[in-house]
């Protein structure tokens, strides 16, 4: 076996999140690869279908959750179209994990702030259910989730849940003119949400994933908040091929993000050259 | 094993001959008839009459004997829902280059270090294990090379199992390596004293020569590059580069691939892992629409610094070999070493 070559795996349910994003669970085909395969919060791989190729998404289910791994997505390009074409059964391929992780060890006996919009949710989810599934080695867990509008907000069941739990203090956005009639969360950017949610900079670290403007916005809030950047996780994104340190594009200045990443704190993020 | 003896030039060819009765690939550079005019190759000879040593330099670099432009990753088959993977069987035939330019087998030697960099690529290694080099020191330089200004030599050995001097009468064969020693006892009628065969005055020449064409300072390019991110000078090399990704074709240490499905009918194909170029737009566009390297003055940037700042920093070397062939291609007239002598001159501002 090369290290190209992928496992197969069959897709075992498929749940669509908004009119355009995705979520699959997959089962590893081959036992042997299932029972010996892990990988940590924040770690990515390469998906493909056989015929439209391959690509680069992080694995959006917890750690803690074994026998199963589950890929969010939204259709953009040929592959990912490719991958809305699979129904339930079939065959695909997946490699991996690759790249570094968020740092748990790191988090245990903390607070964690959770920041996410659109997508972005999905790598963050990662780890919100880690933290949740041991939930007794950390302190408050928050989450601060916004979408473009209400339709666009992805896991609504696991917002669902979050919401009724006592030991998680959700709050749930919509951009301005992108709610219902019935949305009953917060309306309004997701750095103005941070703002009024508030969170504690004390003892506690935050993770935030979203669109680079979300990004860009809400980093400054936090540090108003007192959240030094060494407390600051987030996951960057970039095209790639072979996840692996080779195929030289995912580089950003001498960061290569499939190796040295794709998990980098802000203060690591403030030494790299504008090119992400 | 003496590791210095001689080779006539007759008995090289011999040497070739015996490989290719073996049925090893034999790999040199030949001339190669074009509709216009010709030029030097290195390609897979039928007879040992096809070797030309030290005519120019060739225009191809052996990348492509190591790491073809196209290669199968695995091939599939759909069966309904199911899919079969057929793994692709990993026996090159083994091959043995000789008169190779030692610039040629420095950049393999290179290229290793990000192969074997944590994940170890079979795809190139395969090939690499099964290559034994005859780097033939070089007299063929012209006024683009300069390999002596990134630390190697005309008669440098990095990356040659066993290294040919010219002398009057044939070459001096040099044994760098096991691969190499392995070689020279399987033909070793081939192989006779060296008695006192000196090189040919014609090397001091070409080192002196390809020495005069570029003095660089690779530190300091590399302290350059980290530093000046936001340089002007990417704006000017941006508008001579047309983006055509020739420079990367013929550069012997350009490594970037892209992995692609091609279709054969509808329920089977080939993953290929093809050669491409931090040249083009696509390169690294996002599904999304946005490109981190959105115009071509960050692209050229993008290869002069994964070259002279970002492999330096990962492996402590430059990835480049001083070859000048995308000097040679290049259609925007971009000339490799005349920028290298602006980044040192900037950087000693």
């Amino acid at each position: 076996m090369n290290i190209y070559q992928p496992h197969l795996m069959r897709v075992e349910e498929i749940i669509d999140e908004t009119p355009d994003t995705r979520t699959m669970r997959l089962r590893f085909k081959d036992p042997r690869v299932a029972s010996s395969f892990s990988f940590k919060a924040g770690q990515f791989g390469e998906y493909s279908v056989f015929g439209t190729g391959e690509c680069t998404f992080c694995i959006a289910s917890s750690p803690t959750r074994k026998d199963y791994i589950e890929c969010s997505y939204k259709k953009v390009g040929k592959a990912t179209t490719g991958l809305r074409d699979l129904n339930v059964g079939d065959d695909m391929g997946f490699r991996g994990p690759y790249g570094n992780h968020f740092p748990l060890t790191l988090m245990e006996g903390k607070n964690v702030v959770f920041i996410a919009g659109g997508i972005g949710l999905a790598p963050v989810r990662c780890v919100i259910w880690n933290v949740l599934d041991l939930r007794e080695k950390f302190k408050d867990v928050t989450i601060i989730y916004g979408a473009r509008s209400v339709s666009d907000l992805c896991y609504k069941r696991e917002l669902e849940d979050w919401a009724t739990r006592r030991d998680v203090k959700l709050w749930q956005t919509v951009d301005p003119g992108g709610e219902t009639p019935a949305w009953k969360g917060e309306i309004g950017f997701v750095p103005t949400i941070v703002e009024k949610a508030a969170p504690r900079a004390e003892n506690t670290f935050a993770i935030v994933c979203g669109p680079p403007i979300m990004i860009k916005f809400t980093l400054p809030v936090l540090g108003k908040l007192g959240f030094t950047d060494d407390h600051i996780y987030t996951t960057l994104e970039n095209r790639m091929k072979c996840g692996l340190g080779k195929c030289g594009r995912c580089n950003i200045g001498k960061v290569y993000v499939c190796k040295d990443g794709p998990v980098f704190n802000a203060a690591q993020i403030k030494t790299l050259p504008q090119e992400f | 094993m003496k590791k210095e003896m001689f080779i006539s030039d007759s008995d090289l060819r011999a040497l070739a001959q015996e490989l290719l009765t073996a049925g090893t690939a034999v790999i040199a550079p030949v001339q190669k008839k074009l509709p216009l005019g010709e030029r030097i190759e290195y390609a897979r000879v039928q007879s040992p009459d096809q070797l030309v040593f030290n005519q120019a330099v060739s225009a191809n670099s052996l990348k492509e004997f190591i790491m073809p432009p196209t290669v199968a990753i695995l091939c599939w088959k759909q069966r309904k829902a199911e899919v079969e993977l057929q793994e692709i069987p990993r026996d090159p035939t083994p091959q043995v280059v000789i008169g190779a330019h030692p610039c040629d087998a420095a950049a393999l030697a290179v290229v290793d270090r990000v192969m074997d960099w944590d994940y170890h690529d079979e795809l190139w290694f395969d090939r690499r294990n099964q290559t034994t080099i005859l780097s033939l020191a070089c007299t063929a330089g012209d006024g683009t090379c300069f390999c002596t200004a990134v630390g190697l030599a005309p008669d440098s050995s990095r990356g040659a199992d066993i290294l040919l001097l010219p002398t009057a009468n044939g070459f001096r064969a040099e044994v760098m390596t096991d691969k190499g020693e392995k070689l020279v006892k399987a033909h070793i009628p081939r192989f006779k004293d060296l008695e006192n065969q000196q090189p040919l005055p014609a090397l001091e020449a070409a080192k002196k020569k390809i020495a005069a064409n570029l003095r660089m300072d690779s530190k300091a390019i590399q302290g350059l590059l980290e530093k000046g991110f936001e340089h002007e000078l990417w704006k000017t090399l941006g508008l001579a580069c047309h983006g055509c990704g020739g420079c990367a074709q013929v550069c012997p240490t350009c490594h970037c691939f892209d992995i692609v499905d091609e279709p054969e009918g509808v329920d089977q194909g080939t993953r290929r892992r093809n050669w491409d170029t931090c040249q083009t737009a696509k390169f690294t566009l996002h599904g999304s629409g946005h490109n981190p390297r959105a115009d071509q003055n960050c692209r050229i940037r993008q290869r002069l610094m994964h070259k002279f700042f970002i492999y330096p920093e990962k492996f402590q070397e430059v990835l480049c070999t001083g070859c000048g062939r995308c000097a040679r291609v290049c259609p925007g007239g971009m000339d490799l070493p005349e920028v290298l002598k602006m980044l040192t001159a900037k950087a000693a501002l």
